[in-house]
């Protein structure tokens, strides 16, 4: 298990955002907390009912609101709460991680797996190598966002 | 041409259907032709100009369309696939519509078109299509035509685009996309944009902004992309449409090449088939999750 | 005497005002996956400006009443909003080789924006803006400018025009905008008795004459009496809705106002252009919709141009550019829709 190294990365802590599964990943995500395991804290969790129900234009939006990586995590297939909503999620972010990649998006900064109620250490292994690479990827200044006037 | 008039006016004097959408002749070229009187049949025409996909005017929120009552439509091979697609997401009956399939020997890019149909000239959807008629049709117009020689590879620029690296692709979509003023004239003019709310017009919440800042263009044309996928039809009206002279097609080339690499699916004029997005196989490929 | 201005001291003018810090709009070429249009945008170089081109795919009104304009940003901050307004501040921008037709529409919406309401953003743009017009060299089949009484030549709402004379322009002041800039600029614009060399733009002006014949007044009373009329049905049945017409008309002027989050408790209100053409236009919160189909909404288009425009304040909302014939996916063509209520007109016997 790879543990973020704080000495050898620059200064930059990406935001990260991740949608899981209530079933299987964010009960992963649950038993990878209660089990202590050395985990980046950059990880942001949203969770819903089923990878089904995870939109693409959440994994925009978090874009647009200065994240600089996404999770996409569920149950593993034949494992689905509702029988079939991760083989449904499974096609469209196959065609939606292609089409961002041909737009320019790397899809270096999405991350899909599939994470079990009993895969803590699974669900560590994840958060710890999408943090370390889209740190190593820096900042995502260049996603098409809207300039923020800030108020005072 | 006179064996589709005398159809059309049968079929209306017969009263099997209110009116008949074909094509007529105007002041600068062709547009679509709505005829509820057997002496307008003679207005209607078919040739290389006929460009426009009639059976955007099926889509249920045409209410003014549906007013008319039931209708027969001048269908090209490719347009059948927008009949066929409605059909497949329970839009349209078919046994409420009456299918004149044309045998087509290709179209011009745009309806306007003085030239003649050649390699110049010729459509990119036209590339490598046999010209024939639809399964689908009723009845059958027009002798067996041949479609000219592609001008080239359709595919070529979305080649060069793939070879650029991904900074290139993404500066390059911006730079495009920057030009977007969000009319949606590529959803409107789209047979199968036909959502009685499109997701780009909600505000609670506001997925997609509505402002033409290059967040909300992005936003709305990857959006626009991806839920056609699978389900675009390839008649090219969106980028025809466009005001912003934005090459949207290629986004919808893009979904197709991915469709047909992925799940094998190539758009059909076959109501069975099943849409790629919306169904799945236990073994699809997921090289890509972790 | 004329006054005269070469090429080279057009690009000499335009070049000190991009030294000076001048945003320059100009026709510029365009190619885009093999489409070549010209269109108005930001000059860095006078090379760039094509003014024997065709006209631009969209107006010019952008430069004045941008596609999206932030008003002010807020933020919530403990029960209490913190406003911040956008900046009234313009920058100068000179706009070189507008259309006529385009430089006209400015001043037809002008009578809109300061009417009910002094729409401070269109003003703020339209001072800081001057406009220099060139005389069209050529139509198509879609012009129609001489048919609302306007002309290839017309100086309306430019300050200056320059009228093509072989390798240089005459130059034609308009305003004290106008004359300021020759001020400026005297030198570059010598006095010259060479005596006109025949009008090409008559050529022009017959060519676009062609296409339609009008009579506004008749037109406007026939609309006035015919708001339901079988006309509406028949002719709105190819109309996708699209709005495409509006979006490149130089006329059309309707916004919307949205507030758009940019993150918890911050945002923005911007107003963006908006088309009367969608059903999303008149749509009521309960789901009614006034104009609930596609004849009540095109019948709207040509509604406001030639009747409602004219009535309230005079003129025609429309200056005959003819770009949402060019546009149009499903062949909607004004000429033709105009004609046959002109002939309607004529028919029906008019009062005038």
């Amino acid at each position: 298990m790879s543990v973020p190294a704080k000495e050898k990365a620059s200064s930059f802590e990406p935001n990260i955002v991740a949608f899981v599964c209530n079933w299987c990943t964010y009960t992963g995500a649950d038993l990878a907390g209660t089990s202590r395991l050395n985990m980046a804290p950059n990880v942001r969790i949203i969770r819903l009912p089923c990878t089904g129900r995870i939109d693409t234009l959440f994994i925009l939006k978090a874009f647009e609101r200065g994240a600089d990586g996404v999770i996409v995590s569920g149950c593993h297939p034949a494992d689905c709460h509702y029988t079939a909503g991760n083989y449904h999620a499974r096609r469209r972010f196959a065609v939606f991680r292609e089409l961002m990649e041909f737009m320019g998006v790397d899809p270096q900064r999405i991350t899909f797996s599939w994470v079990s109620a009993s895969e803590g250490g699974k669900w560590a292994e994840v958060v710890n190598s999408t943090t370390e690479k889209v740190r190593e990827l820096g900042p995502f200044v260049s996603y098409p966002r809207v300039a923020h006037a800030q108020v005072k | 041409m006179e064996e589709l008039r005398e159809l059309a006016k049968k079929l209306l004097q017969e009263k099997q259907v209110n009116a008949v959408v074909g094509y007529e002749c105007d002041r600068r070229g062709v547009r679509p032709a709505f005829v509820d009187d057997p002496a307008g049949c003679d207005r209607l025409v078919f040739d290389h100009r006929c460009v426009q996909n009639l059976p955007a005017y099926l889509s249920p929120r045409r209410t003014n369309v549906a007013g008319l009552g039931r209708l027969a439509v001048v269908v090209k091979q490719c347009d059948a696939r927008a009949v066929a697609g409605l059909i497949r997401e329970s839009q349209l009956k078919r046994e409420n519509l009456v299918l004149i399939g044309v045998r087509c020997g290709g179209v011009a890019a745009n309806p306007n078109e003085s030239r003649e149909l050649g390699a110049e000239t010729l459509a990119l959807r036209c590339y490598g299509c046999s010209g024939t008629e639809t399964a689908m049709a009723d009845y059958v117009v027009g002798e067996p035509k041949t479609v000219p020689a592609a001008g080239g590879d359709r595919d070529a620029r979305l080649a060069e685009i793939e070879k650029m690296s991904p900074e290139e692709r993404l500066a390059l979509w911006k730079e495009w996309l920057s030009r977007c003023t969000r009319c949606h004239a590529c959803r409107q003019v789209c047979p199968m944009c036909f959502c009685e709310r499109c997701v780009a017009e909600k505000t609670q919440p506001n997925w997609i902004e509505s402002s033409p800042h290059i967040q909300g263009n992005f936003s709305w044309n990857v959006t626009r992309a991806l839920h056609l996928a699978g389900r675009c039809v390839d008649c090219g009206e969106c980028e025809r449409a466009c005001p912003a002279q934005i090459p949207l097609g290629l986004l919808n080339r893009k979904l197709a090449k991915i469709m047909s690499a992925r799940y094998g699916f190539a758009v059909t004029d076959d109501p069975s088939t099943p849409a790629p997005i919306g169904s799945y196989r236990l073994d699809d490929g997921q090289e890509f999750i972790l | 005497m004329r006054r005269m201005l070469s090429r080279t001291d057009l690009d000499a003018l335009v070049r000190d005002l991009l030294g000076a810090g001048t945003r320059v709009i100009a026709p510029v070429r365009r190619k885009v996956q093999g489409r070549e249009f010209v269109e108005y945008a930001p000059v860095q170089n006078p090379e760039e400006i094509a003014l024997d081109g065709s006209q631009p795919v969209r107006p010019l009104k952008q430069v004045v009443f941008p596609p999206t304009e932030t008003l002010f940003n807020y933020k919530q901050d403990k029960g209490l909003v913190q406003i911040q307004e956008a900046p009234t501040t313009f920058s100068d921008t000179l706009v070189i080789g507008a259309r006529p037709c385009d430089a006209a529409a400015l001043e037809i919406v002008d009578r809109v924006m300061d009417w009910d309401y002094h729409d401070e953003f269109w003003f703020g743009h339209r001072q800081a803006t001057t406009v220099v017009a060139v005389a069209c060299t050529d139509s198509d089949e879609s012009c129609f400018c001489t048919a609302v009484g306007l002309s290839p030549e017309s100086t309306r709402g430019a300050d200056w025009l320059l009228i093509p004379a072989g390798s240089s322009f005459e130059v034609r002041v308009v305003t004290p905008k106008g004359e300021a800039l020759l001020e400026s600029n005297k030198s570059r614009c010598p006095e010259s008795d060479v005596p006109e060399a025949g009008k090409a733009s008559s050529a022009v002006e017959e060519k676009v004459r062609a296409n339609l014949a009008m009579n506004p007044a008749k037109l406007q009373e026939w609309l006035g009496a015919h708001f339901e009329h079988p006309l509406w049905q028949k002719i709105a049945l190819r109309c996708h809705g699209c709005g495409a017409c509006a979006f490149v008309c130089p006329t059309c002027h309707c916004f919307d106002i949205v507030d758009e989050l940019e993150g918890v408790g911050r945002g923005a209100r911007r107003r963006n252009w908006d088309a009367c053409q969608p059903a999303l236009f008149t749509l009521h919160g309960s789901g009614h919709n006034p104009r609930k189909d596609q004849s009540a909404r095109f019948r709207q288009r040509v509604m406001h141009k030639f009747s409602i425009y004219p009535s309230r304040f005079g003129e025609i909302l429309c200056t005959g550019c003819g770009r949402c014939i060019r546009v149009c996916a499903a062949g909607m063509d004004l000429i033709a829709i105009l004609a046959e209520i002109g002939q309607n007109a004529e028919e029906a016997g008019s009062t005038l």
